[in-house]
């Protein structure tokens, strides 16, 4: 081969070299002003390579890009020679938008002046879309950095209430106990039958009174283990003459107060009768707990379109909204106070009882009335 | 934290006036690098980065301070008190322009004169204001510097906090120009780009030169037309630059003309 001929040789293997790189790659004036593109840029671009050359790098760019090349990738090559990985949105002639990844290198003059700037264009869409991903998680991590903090303060809060609970929880079962040990204490001694009798009926009161603290803590700790309140559930309780049976007893405790009651239950009811009592009672108890002394206890149980209906209804000060919220929760008492009110554990339970029978407790406070309702649905066959 | 650490203020050169430089958005105060030096034999010159830029202190950024351009302009009035400035020369570009406008009128005293390279008061159209983009394309920038945000991300802040132990970090800003931290970048093009400060420009007091270029994709001749008529006391320069940055296309250009004004 002759000399001329492996000289054209090499000169085509550099023509190619530049036309057909994995990369876009183009040389352009410092204005911008582009001389020469390789073929690989103006296919990507969808341009022919003299289409490319009349233009001005920026006349590549989306408007978006191009306000950010002018202000900050045009002062970089102004001020450097180079300027490395700079994320560059090119707009096709079809209108489509390709991300690229830019490398720049300013050739310049004797004198020092720029003469031509040479930049490769790298396609980047599966960087941009993995900095996307880390922008994403980071984000996502932020967020759940600040619901963790949330549960955080809200488990501290819970431990609070918590250890309010067990020293009330003690308090609570030391009167009890000191009645039983004083009431043995007595029954040592010699005393007429008519009293031993009202001494056992003191003492049984007070263990039955300990027995169902112990029960109330024994329902929250089944509750909150996540296992729920176990129901036994019978398929034929006549539900009317089981909530006559809890009035009765409550009239009994609250004799000076007046509780009307009104029921419409005709058939038997699918439920656990004893945890139904139970829930009943706790809402009856708090009603008059809580309710003003002069208004009736409206206690009303009906069945609509197969949904079993029962609300107790108190006048008095309405629930602040705010107690609202957490009148449901475990441990919550309007105000910490020593065992009048309880463990304040009695609406918490009575919710998760009518969780177990899947039903739903709410409640409603307006300056007329406090009404809780319960609702239950009942299954066709019954 | 002092406000040479905050600003990154670099006082230079020698006279009984004063320059102050003050850079635009994209850049940090190299973007004087070819101008300033010019009038160090006259003046004292006053440089400095604004926060979120350059070698600015980053752990100054306050999201709600900086949230309008106001934010800086008080950077700008705290860093002409410290150095207990009177009737200085304020020389602005880009946006860095219109933060010298909200300062003078913050605190007339400051600047005797000031000089406007590529302002633009509004960068979005609105009825017959022509800022020369749509909202739409304003947000495909916000959107684009938001979805570059790793690409340039992160670089500053370890050279930043002094990394004595990875010293390249220091030598890759040293030799680095315009870096940006890139939230904050985000954050200034959103002020910059939706500002509106139309009405500052007619409580201008101070004689005011407007250098505009041909060809200015950012600010357009237009744009500059309007400020030249909104502020009272101002003249305008047609520069033969074209481009939004003369300061770095054709300096020899921008220099001769503050000089011929101040």
């Amino acid at each position: 081969m002759s000399d001329a001929a492996s000289q054209d040789s090499t000169q085509k293997e550099f023509e190619d070299l530049f036309e057909n790189a994995p990369c876009g790659y183009l040389t352009m004036l410092p204005n911008g002003r582009i001389l020469r593109a390789n073929a690989q840029l103006a296919a990507w671009m969808g341009y022919s390579a003299e289409q490319i050359t009349s233009r001005r790098l920026h006349d590549l760019l989306t408007v978006g890009t191009r306000l950010f090349y002018e202000t900050n990738f045009a002062p970089q090559l102004s001020l450097g020679d180079t300027c490395e990985e700079m994320s560059l949105d090119l707009k096709t002639a079809s209108g489509e938008i390709m991300a690229v990844s830019a490398s720049a290198r300013v050739r310049k003059t004797s004198d020092g002046q720029a003469a031509v700037i040479r930049i490769a264009l790298f396609k980047s869409a599966e960087r941009r879309r993995y900095e996307r991903q880390l922008v994403d998680a980071r984000a996502k991590i932020l967020e759940q950095a600040r619901a963790t903090q949330g549960l955080l303060a809200n488990e501290r809060e819970t431990a609070e209430l918590r250890e309010q609970f067990i020293a009330v929880l003690g308090h609570d079962l030391r009167n009890p106990l000191a009645a039983v040990s004083g009431g043995i204490r007595l029954l040592r001694r010699d005393m007429s039958a008519e009293r031993r009798d009202k001494l056992y009926g003191l003492l049984e009161s007070s263990i039955a009174r300990m027995a169902s603290l112990i029960d109330n803590v024994l329902d929250f700790a089944r509750g909150r283990l996540g296992a729920g309140i176990p129901l036994d559930l019978k398929t034929d309780v006549m539900l009317g003459s089981l909530l006559d049976q809890v009035v009765a007893e409550l009239r009994l405790n609250y004799l000076d107060r007046k509780i009307e009651s009104q029921f419409d239950l005709p058939g038997p009811i699918r439920c656990d009768p004893t945890r139904m009592s139970q829930l009943v009672s706790n809402l009856l108890g708090n009603a008059l707990t809580h309710g003003a002394e002069t208004e009736a206890v409206r206690i009303h149980a009906n069945v609509s379109d197969e949904i079993l209906v029962i609300w107790i209804a108190n006048g008095g000060e309405p629930i602040p909204a705010a107690a609202i919220e957490r009148l449901f929760h475990p441990f919550f008492r309007g105000e910490v106070r020593s065992s009048q009110q309880g463990l304040g554990l009695g609406l918490h339970i009575a919710s998760e009882i009518a969780k177990a029978h899947g039903g739903t407790l709410e409640v409603a406070s307006t300056k007329e009335e406090t009404r809780f309702t319960f609702r239950m649905p009942i299954a066709a066959e019954n | 934290m002092s406000v040479y650490r905050r600003n990154n203020v670099q006082v230079r050169g020698s006279g009984a006036r004063t320059m102050v430089f003050g850079h635009g958005f994209g850049c940090d105060q190299h973007m004087w690098r070819y101008v300033a030096p010019a009038f160090e034999e006259e003046f004292r010159t006053v440089l400095f980065d604004q926060v979120g830029t350059g070698g600015s202190d980053i752990a100054s950024y306050d999201s709600v301070k900086y949230a309008d351009l106001s934010g800086y302009a008080d950077d700008l009035v705290e860093i002409c008190q410290e150095l207990q400035l009177h009737e200085a020369i304020f020389v602005g570009h880009s946006v860095g322009a219109m933060i010298g406008v909200l300062a003078s009128v913050k605190a007339p005293d400051l600047f005797q004169k000031l000089v406007l390279i590529g302002p633009s008061p509004r960068y979005i159209d609105d009825g017959d204001y022509a800022g020369g983009f749509s909202s739409d394309q304003i947000d495909e920038l916000l959107e684009f510097l938001g979805n570059n945000h790793m690409g340039w991300a992160e670089t500053i802040a370890p050279a930043i906090m002094g990394n004595a132990d990875r010293p390249e970090l220091g030598e890759e800003l040293k030799d680095s120009f315009c870096r940006l931290d890139p939230v904050i970048a985000r954050d200034f093009a959103r002020v910059t780009f939706t500002s509106d400060n139309r009405t500052d420009l007619q409580k201008v007091a101070a004689p005011t030169l407007i250098l505009q270029c041909s060809d200015d994709f950012v600010a357009s001749e237009a744009v500059g037309a309007y400020v030249h008529q909104q502020i009272p006391t101002s003249t305008l320069v047609q520069l033969r630059a074209t481009g939004h940055c003369p300061n770095l296309s054709a300096p020899a250009e921008v220099i001769e003309a503050i000089r011929a004004y101040v």
